[in-house]
């Protein structure tokens, strides 16, 4: 999260207060901003994950090389090769000798599968990255409502500590008030 | 220049605002001039139980004359005459006035609430009717008690009044209005004490200038000796005052220690002065009771900053002398005085919910650069309003005119 910054060398008590209620109300529109949560998100993999284990910068990987976990699959993969110009020769023999190879086994189920299998594995990460995500946000509102649980729970011991000296009050009149004096000033 | 000065309650322990800034200004005026303060037997105001013996005694070089308090405060009594007057909530939360209420007051119910709220000194009153020529002048603290009340038109022609009002809704009794009109001259703490009193007594409001109180400041600030003392480590913030209702502490620990949990915050809450209210358990609350006034300065150059929760306060002396050990601080934004300071003088931030409260506290407690800048405001504020002779020279310019009357009535 960006750091809270004063920017004048001379302090204006008036400007820092504008800028507090700002950056309340900024807060109060959502939680915390998406930028904000992605940040979290990762860090929270990264403080989660053994990194002998686990590459911390999964999300960043995901995004950034997609050819490093997922293959691209098309119908002409099975028959391209990397090897230049002997590879462009192959891929021209392979082609010729297509209808041969059809009579020993039917290709296209597997083609068919791998193109489906390529698509899923870009909608898991996608999923992945989104779930990862929202559990942030899921996380930092229960945390929020923990605190604000703790907060009403302190309220309630307030009032029934405000209600015990009221009825003390009205058990000890005429005795000695000294402790339950609700003063003027 | 003979004075006296008229207070409820003197002495060098007691630490209520009204009464510091009373033998502050005593002490300071006894270097001009022949200085006797007239108040009572009483310490503590609460109960208002004699604790001094009656007649004159001395302190730090200052005349007393104390008054027996004829009948100590019934807290019921008290309460239900708060609660007819001001609406049942006003009974147990300051500040909960139903104004309209107030104003419609009946004058024999006032009465009533005034002496039960005390002290109650009729002898006091007596003695200033019949001593009102010995002195050129008399200075009046807080408007609201009883001996300020009753005395003050016993001797209204030679009276200043320095009535420390906070915007708490009592002066909103019908028998306060004619109070603010009588002397030859207010001593305000504040432009905005003295707003909030013009528009309750409107144009008749006697003059008289904003002037406020300085310290005694100390000659030197030891903060490794307050944290050996103490046994503190590690950056707190500093309350300095009655730990009380009053001043809003129940809510200040709501606010302090969620802001621990929130945010993990190491920083802790050290606590001077006498505290009439349950202090949570917890680490961060750190409560040293009353302590003397050596011991405060030491704390204040320890501490990081300087929290003041009250919604109540006429001026906050504490305030004032946490600006003068250039330390920053975070008051309560519904209290006009306070955030009127701290916008004047640049050095303190206000909050008016937790999440500003938060905010401004992790500000503070994260930038040390706006924490020193804030500080060095603060005292430049405190020299050119609340040094000891500024304050001095105000108070000399407003008692003149009444030294001068005084002087040709005797001729």
């Amino acid at each position: 999260m960006p750091a809270f910054e004063i920017g004048s060398k001379d302090v204006d008590v008036e400007e820092i207060m504008k800028a507090i209620r700002k950056r309340i109300d900024e807060k109060k529109q959502r939680l915390y901003t998406d930028q904000e949560i992605q940040e979290i998100a990762e860090r929270r993999l990264d403080a989660v994950l053994d990194a002998h284990d686990f590459n911390s910068d999964l999300i960043a990987d995901f995004r950034a090389q997609p050819e490093r976990w997922n293959f691209a699959f098309e119908a002409e993969t099975l028959y391209r090769s990397s090897r230049g110009f002997v590879g462009a020769v192959l891929r021209g023999l392979r082609g010729a000798l297509r209808p041969v190879q059809k009579l020993f086994w039917n290709p296209n189920p597997m083609i068919s599968a791998l193109s489906r299998q390529s698509e899923l594995n870009r909608y898991y990460v996608h999923l992945l990255h989104n779930l990862a995500l929202e559990l942030t946000r899921l996380n930092l509102e229960v945390q929020d409502l923990k605190n604000r649980n703790l907060q009403l729970q302190g309220r309630v011991e307030l009032l029934a500590r405000r209600e015990k000296t009221l009825e003390s009050m009205v058990v000890f009149r005429g005795e000695d008030e000294s402790g339950a004096a609700p003063e003027g000033r | 220049m003979r004075l006296a000065f008229v207070v409820q309650r003197y002495g060098a322990s007691i630490a209520g605002g009204a009464e510091y800034h009373c033998r502050l200004v005593a002490e300071r005026l006894a270097r001009r001039a022949r200085v006797e303060v007239i108040t009572t037997c009483a310490s503590d105001y609460l109960t208002w139980a004699n604790c001094e013996p009656e007649g004159l005694s001395e302190l730090n070089g200052v005349a007393v004359r104390r008054f027996a308090v004829e009948r100590p405060r019934d807290a019921v009594r008290f309460a239900e005459l708060t609660a007819r007057l001001f609406g049942e909530p006003a009974r147990t939360e300051p500040g909960r006035v139903d104004v309209e209420r107030a104003r419609r007051a009946a004058p024999a119910d006032a009465e009533r609430w005034l002496e039960e709220q005390g002290p109650f000194a009729p002898g006091l009153v007596r003695h200033l009717a019949a001593s009102r020529r010995d002195h050129d002048a008399f200075v009046f603290f807080s408007y609201r008690y009883y001996p300020t009340c009753r005395g003050l038109p016993a001797v209204a022609e030679r009276a200043l009044l320095v009535p420390t009002a906070e915007d708490d809704g009592a002066y909103h009794l019908p028998l306060y209005p004619p109070l603010f009109r009588a002397p030859r001259a207010i001593v305000f703490n504040s432009v905005e004490e003295r707003e909030m009193l013009r528009r309750a007594v409107g144009p008749s409001l006697a003059g008289g200038d904003v002037v406020g109180v300085g310290s005694e400041v100390p000659a030197r600030m030891d903060a490794e000796g307050f944290r050996r003392r103490h046994g503190i480590d590690g950056p707190f913030l500093l309350y300095v005052g009655r730990v009380d209702l009053n001043k809003g502490c129940p809510q200040l620990f709501e606010l302090f220690l969620r802001y621990r949990r929130e945010t993990g915050s190491r920083l802790r809450l050290v606590l001077l002065g006498q505290s009439v209210l349950p202090i949570p358990n917890d680490a961060g609350l750190v409560p040293l009771g009353f302590k003397p006034d050596q011991e405060k300065w030491d704390a204040l150059s320890a501490s990081l900053a300087f929290v003041m929760p009250s919604r109540f306060e006429s001026l906050s002396i504490a305030t004032l002398e946490a600006w003068w050990a250039e330390r920053p601080v975070l008051v309560n934004a519904k209290c006009d005085v306070l955030r009127g300071q701290c916008k004047r003088s640049n050095a303190g931030l206000y909050y008016a919910s937790y999440e500003e409260f938060r905010e401004a506290l992790a500000l503070l407690e994260s930038n040390a650069d706006l924490r020193e800048r804030m500080g060095r405001k603060g005292r430049a504020y405190y020299e050119a309003n609340y040094a000891g002779n500024v304050i001095e020279t105000k108070y000399l310019a407003l008692l003149e005119p009444l030294r001068a009357a005084s002087a040709r009535l005797t001729a």
